[in-house]
Order: C-alpha cells, then structure tokens, then sequence
C-alpha cells in the first residue's frame, strides 16, 4: 500500500511544477485546484490504511473546503481579467 | 512512524514554500500560497493531527487566500485620470501600460469632461496621476513620489513631460 502512496506523492509533483514554471494566472489555478483535490484524496487512503475516520471526515471536510475556497478566488481573479479590459 | 511515504510528504511542504518565496507576482504569490494550505493540511493529516488540518484548510486555504486577493484587487491599480476627448488608446497609454504589468499593477482610466475635475480629482485623491495634452504632446502629473520616479525612468520626454505635485501641504490645511 506504500506504493500507491509514493506513487500518489510522484504525481502530486506534475501540477507542482506546472504551477511553478507557467506564468498564466489560470494555469497556476488549474494546479491549485488538482493539487487540492490530490491532497484531500491522499488524505482519504491514509485514513483508510490506518482505519482513523477522524481522518477521513476531516479529508471530506479539506476536499469541500479546497473546491469552495478555489471556486471564490477563481471569480475574484475573472472579475480582475474582466476590468482589465 | 515507521512509514517511508511520510517522509515524501512533509518533503513537499519546504518545496511548496519555496515557490512561494520565488514568486514575484501578488496574484501568482496567492494562488500558490492556497497550494501551499491544501500541502500543509496534507501533512498535518498524515502526522496525525486532524485538528489543525481542519484549521489550515479553513483558514490557509479559504479565509485568508479569500481576503488578500480582495486587498491585492483593491491596492494594486494605477488610476489614470484623462480628459474624455483624447480617451482613445495613444502611444503614451499603451506604454503606460506596458510598465503597469512591469510592476504587477492594474491600469485603470478614468476620463473626465474639463481640465478642473481632472485637478479636483487629482487634489481628493481619486487619481494617482493624469495626463492632459499640451500643444503637440503629452503633459503628465502625478501625486505619488514612486510613481513619479518609475515614469521618469521609463517614459522619454518626447512622449510626455512629467511633473511632481506634492499635495501633502494641501492635506495639511484641512
């Protein structure tokens, strides 16, 4: 079971240095929002394997928490594109 | 704690920080910093405190990502006062902007009917700076010393000549 987990861990790395290397605000949000969905995944398979679900509810909790967190910054940072114009 | 993949994990916080730190842009700086919550939350989870996992993800991730991109939205703009009939994009304004997305700034015009307004707007500090043409080029005056000094720096004076009002006495007499 490591080795799902170091493997999860590898590609948590692709989004990271995409985010890192583009200079384009939406692509910096893209791996915001794969990375947050990754971690609270993550999160979920280390409850499972330890079988803590207070983990778990907490991994709900991040995975929800990350998507509205992302989808309030996404309209700021459009609202910020649109005056621009 | 014997397992080898906690290890990976809490690796990948320092490596997070570190974009962060490397990032020059606010805008850019912020989103990362959301990324930075969600590894955060991730390590906390895995070291076994599910508490402050809760706490980043609510706080690092939404509230205070939430907050500062409202003050970066509402610091970070160049409002440009012009008159309303040479609103059309000259040179001076596409330079203009060019040296706004230099520095991470927004460029915003804003044009008003007479020469009066424009100093009014000036004077109550709706404006930073603005720009009224004078025979066959551009004067430009600003309020803010830094503005001031970029523009002298990046504008040449066959484009635009540049003045600095210190309106700090002006203040004073209220």
């Amino acid at each position: 079971m490591n080795g799902i987990l170091i493997a999860m861990i590898i590609t948590l790395l692709i989004p990271l240095y995409t985010g890192f290397y583009h200079d384009e605000i939406w692509e910096k949000m893209l791996a915001f929002a794969t990375i947050s969905c990754k971690t609270a995944m993550m999160i979920l398979v280390i409850s499972v394997l330890r079988d803590d679900w207070m983990i778990g509810v907490v991994a709900i909790i991040v995975l929800s928490v990350g998507n509205a967190g992302l989808m309030l910054l996404a309209h700021l940072i459009k609202r910020l594109d649109e005056e621009k114009i | 704690m014997t397992e080898t993949y906690v290890y990976f994990i809490v690796a990948l916080l320092p490596l997070s920080a570190l974009m962060l730190v490397l990032q020059v842009n606010p805008l850019h700086a912020l989103v990362i910093r959301g990324l930075l919550g969600a590894i955060a939350a991730l390590v906390d989870a895995v070291l076994g405190a599910a508490d402050v996992a809760l706490t980043e993800a609510l706080v690092g991730t939404m509230l205070s990502v939430t907050l500062y991109a409202i003050a970066v939205r509402s610091s970070l703009v160049l409002r440009f006062g012009v008159l309303t009939d040479n609103k059309d994009d000259g040179e001076l304004f596409h330079l203009l902007r060019n040296i706004c997305r230099q520095y991470h700034l927004r460029f915003k015009l804003i044009s008003y009917p007479d020469q009066e307004s424009l100093e009014a707007a000036l004077r109550n500090k709706e404006i930073q700076a603005f720009a009224h043409e004078q025979d066959t080029n551009y004067h430009t005056i600003t309020r803010v010393k830094r503005l001031y000094e970029i523009l002298e720096t990046e504008l040449s004076p066959s484009i635009t000549s540049l003045t600095y009002q210190n309106l700090t006495n002006s203040v004073e007499k209220h």
